[in-house]
């Protein structure tokens, strides 16, 4: 397939607008201009687009549910918080080409009615915050944002607002309450951010790598962008490989390819010659798939009947060397320091799978831990809690149990007793509760 | 209004009630920690999950409002295992030390854990812990313990959307966030030891009430605020004739769910006396009488000539103010006067999120004002009893902040006062005649706020030692002067008496203040001026 999202990787200078406009860029925004919201949203629609961020849910719809008589400002916020473990595609996008970012953000902004979008992008992507910063400025000095943008009379203002670092705020309502300048909590739903999002007034929530496909479809159309990938699940898809891979980084591919044919083909296969023992397909929150499924396509459609989620497209790799004990600790971890603290079961249940594995590890495994492993996995989510990071640290609690329980058994079974009298006994954390103290 | 069927009744509700409130219009207790009716709703303890046909998942209480035509399950099997759950998760990190906990027995996790928790956990791990906020005192009022905090954040809330002085907040994140002042100092607003109310566990507890009492041995009676004209509702908390708390009682036109520090700090010692017996002067020396004597010794005393003049209160009830006004004023025709102080200016919000501010010290200058007795202030009332040819009647010693002036205790010095009083002061040290007065909570009444709402207050116990109410004192005298007068007075009677005659209460009846959070009355009620 050709590169469309990282046509310009590899090219000189490929971050400035001169660049950018030399191959092409900016011509879709002048055509997008001249034609009718609606017939921008129809557009989208008809591409299939769907949401990039690992929800899947269709774009063109989502920008439909903003009302259309509401008197008050609406707003775009393009999320570039990336915090999932294992993606790093959005940060390739900024890296290569933030221009075509930009250029769907003003798309986005005139298809819903924005005068102001903001990209909310990761504080720890200060040198990103920077480039974007940069090619905003270059933007509005050639005409491309600003007031009356091309003589067609819409203005359009980008900010771009780093966050501090907390995985939480990747969540679209969390986002907003962070924009807003309070705790990033993820709020209750309904009301959708559609209707009232950031500052109250209807707001749209766009990955990156979704806004940069925007201009891809009006340029060439939508039934262009349909045409590629698999029939529900359309378009060039980024995925951001890590693990046991010869050549880790991100690949553009288009969707309904094989997992088999990113690793082995594009990634040169799992490192040393090793066998792949697993992979987890989008994103650390995704549930794990054993290496017999590594021949299914990379498209929503086949990852959800392969139990398992294409999620924000970072592909984990494995392979025979890892203890999925100590896989699922490290995961975790990071969920664990990563709930906001608002729900009960993800609060208390994060922190309380993590001890259970931790000590598994250890040595000091118990078999009822299992059990209690998916007690919490079964009530911490599927809407046990507001938002999905119950479902974040669950869903690989169940898959790890599901394909690899053996090796938790395996870890309970030689473990050592725990002496009845006094447990527990472990040192599990440094004398006070502080995560990391 | 909407219908809809909770656990096979048809309920009947207004738009934008949630199923919680429904619930309960049937009586079925649906658990809460994070939900408060007078706080936002953020759906994030996650306890009052319900099942609502058609809907794939289980939905909060809380946070659903109710449909038209919903079908809501509250105790299905589904429900029952997620809020079993639920609660393990709380209990994981919860300490368990309720033997030591002053929240015990009116502790939702305890209640909860009976009702909906399992008899067992699966947790064996190391409980979390904060050390350093295990039993630290955030502010004048409040005493933390983090260990036990369930982060619903209701006292976050509170200090957010009621008290508005966003002082507490959750720091850190995730298992390990905890509360905290915002910016560390203490946590003394004016309504503090409400973030320690809405606790539903023993987090937050007040440093005046731990461990005076196990609640369930306390009893419960209630009553108004006497701290000033607003007239908070509150609950007195008492236990073997001693006040171990106030707590605020909800009454949404007046104090909402709240009070304020200042009003609940008055429970401490309000039952407590130094006049126990009636005393007279003789020689220099008080000396211990019966009431028999007493009551003559008083009626010569107001018959004397030159005539004798009384100070009121504003802080005497309805009825007893009626009695001042009927016997004293018009058959002994004698000069009275109710001092009003100002006070420091108190408010608080009520349950429609309104402020509502003080407009003196006292809980009844309406009900003074309703009958007509001269208010006075300092100023006035200093003349007053420096004009008094005769002897003086003080029916309070409290009446006023001046009276307890070295200027009163001059003035007073060589006149014949008879002093009314629960309290050792500069008056009853220099009293002629000394009679023991029931304290607040020893005396039934009912008191006009400044908000215009007449509301009755219960005596928690009889009057200690041998003092009398005021209302049977002012009634002994009736006997004693030979007026006409009901046989079977008590507060009750009076106040049917009271609403006879007095065109402003016209109407109310006694059960009817008791049933409802007090009656709004006819005439304006106006400041001092």
């Amino acid at each position: 397939m050709e590169p469309i999202l990282l046509r310009a990787r590899g090219t000189k200078n490929s971050r400035s607008i001169a660049a950018y406009r030399s191959a092409g860029g900016y011509r879709a925004i002048a055509k997008a201009l001249k034609m009718e919201p609606a017939a921008v949203i129809a557009e989208v629609k008809a591409s299939g687009l769907r949401g990039r961020g690992g929800a899947g849910f269709p774009t063109g719809v989502k920008w439909g549910f903003v009302p259309k008589d509401s008197p008050k400002p609406k707003y775009l916020i393009c999320n570039a918080d990336e915090s999932e473990p294992g993606t790093f595609k959005d940060r390739e996008i900024i890296h290569v080409d933030p221009h075509m970012l930009i250029e769907g953000i003003a798309i986005s902004s005139h298809a819903i009615g924005a005068n102001v979008a903001y990209i909310y992008i990761r504080g720890e992507f200060h040198a990103e915050a920077l480039m974007l910063e940069a090619a905003i400025a270059e933007a509005a000095g050639a005409g491309f944002l600003g007031k009356n943008i091309l003589g067609s009379g819409f203005d359009l203002e980008v900010h771009v607002h780093r966050g501090a670092g907390a995985y939480i705020c990747g969540e679209e309502t969390a986002l907003i309450e962070s924009l807003e300048g309070k705790r990033g909590l993820p709020r209750l739903k309904p009301p959708f951010p559609a209707v009232v999002g950031l500052f109250g007034c209807p707001t749209v929530v766009n990955n990156v790598e979704t806004l940069a496909c925007v201009p891809h479809i009006l340029e060439r159309g939508g039934a262009w962008y349909a045409a590629i990938g698999t029939e529900r699940s359309t378009g060039p898809k980024l995925f951001s490989v890590s693990g046991h891979v010869n050549r880790p980084g991100v690949y553009e591919v288009a969707m309904g390819v094989s997992f088999r044919e990113i690793i082995d083909g594009l990634c040169g296969g799992v490192r040393g010659g090793r066998a792949l023992k697993a992979f987890i397909p989008g994103g650390s929150s995704c549930p794990v798939l054993p290496a017999d499924k590594v021949d299914i396509g990379c498209d929503f459609e086949s990852v959800a009947a392969a139990g398992s989620m294409l999620g924000s497209g970072g592909l984990i790799v494995m392979d025979e060397t890892v203890d999925m004990v100590w896989a699922l600790e490290n995961l975790l971890t990071f969920y664990a320091h990563e709930s906001c603290g608002q729900c009960t079961p993800c609060r208390e249940g994060s922190d309380w799978a993590l001890d259970v594995v931790r000590r598994i590890r250890r040595g000091f495994g118990r078999p009822q831990d299992l059990e209690t492993l998916e007690r919490i996995a079964r009530f911490a989510s599927q809407g046990m809690t507001i938002c999905p990071l119950g479902d974040a640290f669950c869903e690989p609690i169940k898959s790890f149990l599901k394909h690899f329980g053996h090796e938790f058994e395996a870890a309970i079974a030689a473990a050592q007793p725990l002496p009845a009298a006094k447990t527990p006994v472990l040192p599990l954390r440094s004398g006070h509760g502080w995560y990391g103290s | 209004m909407l219908k809809l069927t909770i656990d096979g009744t048809e309920v009947q509700v207004a738009p934008g009630t949630n199923l919680v409130e429904a619930a309960a219009t049937i009586g079925i207790d649906i658990p809460t920690y994070c939900y408060h009716p007078g706080l936002s709703v953020v759906g994030q303890c996650r306890i009052c999950f319900v099942e609502v046909e058609g809907m794939p998942r289980l939905v909060t209480a809380c946070s659903t409002e109710a449909r038209d035509g919903m079908v809501v399950l509250t105790a299905s099997p589904r429900v029952k295992d997620a809020r079993a759950a639920v609660m393990e998760f709380l209990l994981e990190n919860h300490p368990l030390d309720c033997p030591v906990c002053d929240q015990a027995g009116e502790c939702f996790l305890q209640d909860y854990s009976v009702e909906h928790g399992l008899d067992t956990t699966h947790m064996v791990d190391i409980r979390r812990t904060f050390p350093g906020l295990e039993r630290r005192l955030i502010g004048p009022h409040v005493v933390q313990n983090q260990n036990r905090c369930i982060h619903c954040t209701r006292c976050v809330r509170f200090t957010q959307e009621i008290s508005e002085t966003h002082d507490l907040t959750m720091k850190s994140r995730g298992n390990h966030s905890y509360i905290d002042t915002f910016d560390g100092g203490p946590f003394d607003n004016p309504w503090s030891a409400c973030a320690a109310d809405v606790c539903p566990v023993g987090a937050l507890t007040v440093k005046e009430f731990r461990f005076r009492a196990r609640v369930w041995h306390l009893e419960d009676t209630e009553s108004i605020c006497p701290g000033c004209s607003i007239g908070c509702n509150v609950t007195v908390g008492h236990l073997d004739r001693e006040v171990h708390r106030f707590l605020p009682r909800h009454n949404a036109e007046v104090n909402g769910w709240w009070m304020c520090d200042y009003g609940r700090c008055l429970a401490q010692g309000i039952e407590e006396r130094d006049v126990a017996r009636p005393a007279a002067r003789s020689g220099g020396e008080l000396r211990p009488i019966a009431w028999s004597e007493a009551v003559p010794m008083l009626v010569e005393l107001l018959q004397s000539r030159p005539a004798a003049r009384v100070v009121a209160s504003a802080n005497l009830s309805n009825e007893v103010l009626y009695l001042v006004k009927k016997v004293l004023v018009g058959q002994l025709g004698l000069e009275v006067v109710v001092p009003v102080d100002r006070g420091r200016p108190r408010r608080i919000k009520n349950g429609h999120g309104q402020w509502i501010d003080s407009v003196d010290a006292h809980p009844n200058s309406g009900g003074a004002r309703l009958l007509g007795l001269p208010l006075v202030d300092a100023g006035q009332l200093a003349r007053f009893v420096g004009a008094a040819n005769g002897p003086l009647l003080m029916l309070d010693e409290r009446a006023h902040p001046w009276l307890a002036s070295d200027e009163a205790a001059a003035t007073l010095a060589a006149r014949t006062v008879a002093v009314f009083a629960r309290c050792e002061t500069v008056l009853t040290r220099s009293a002629s005649l000394l009679l023991p007065a029931a304290s607040w909570v020893e005396t039934e009444g009912t008191y006009t706020s400044s908000t215009g709402r007449v509301q009755l207050a219960r005596a928690a116990f009889t009057p200690g030692a041998q003092a009398w109410p005021a209302w049977r004192l002012l009634h002994g005298l009736q006997a004693a002067l030979g007026i006409p007068s009901d046989p079977d007075a008590r507060p009750e009677r009076l106040f049917a008496e009271l609403t006879a005659t007095v065109p402003a209460f016209t109407g109310m009846t006694y059960r009817g203040l008791a049933r409802q959070p007090g009656l709004p009355v006819a005439a304006e009620v106006s400041d001092v001026g």
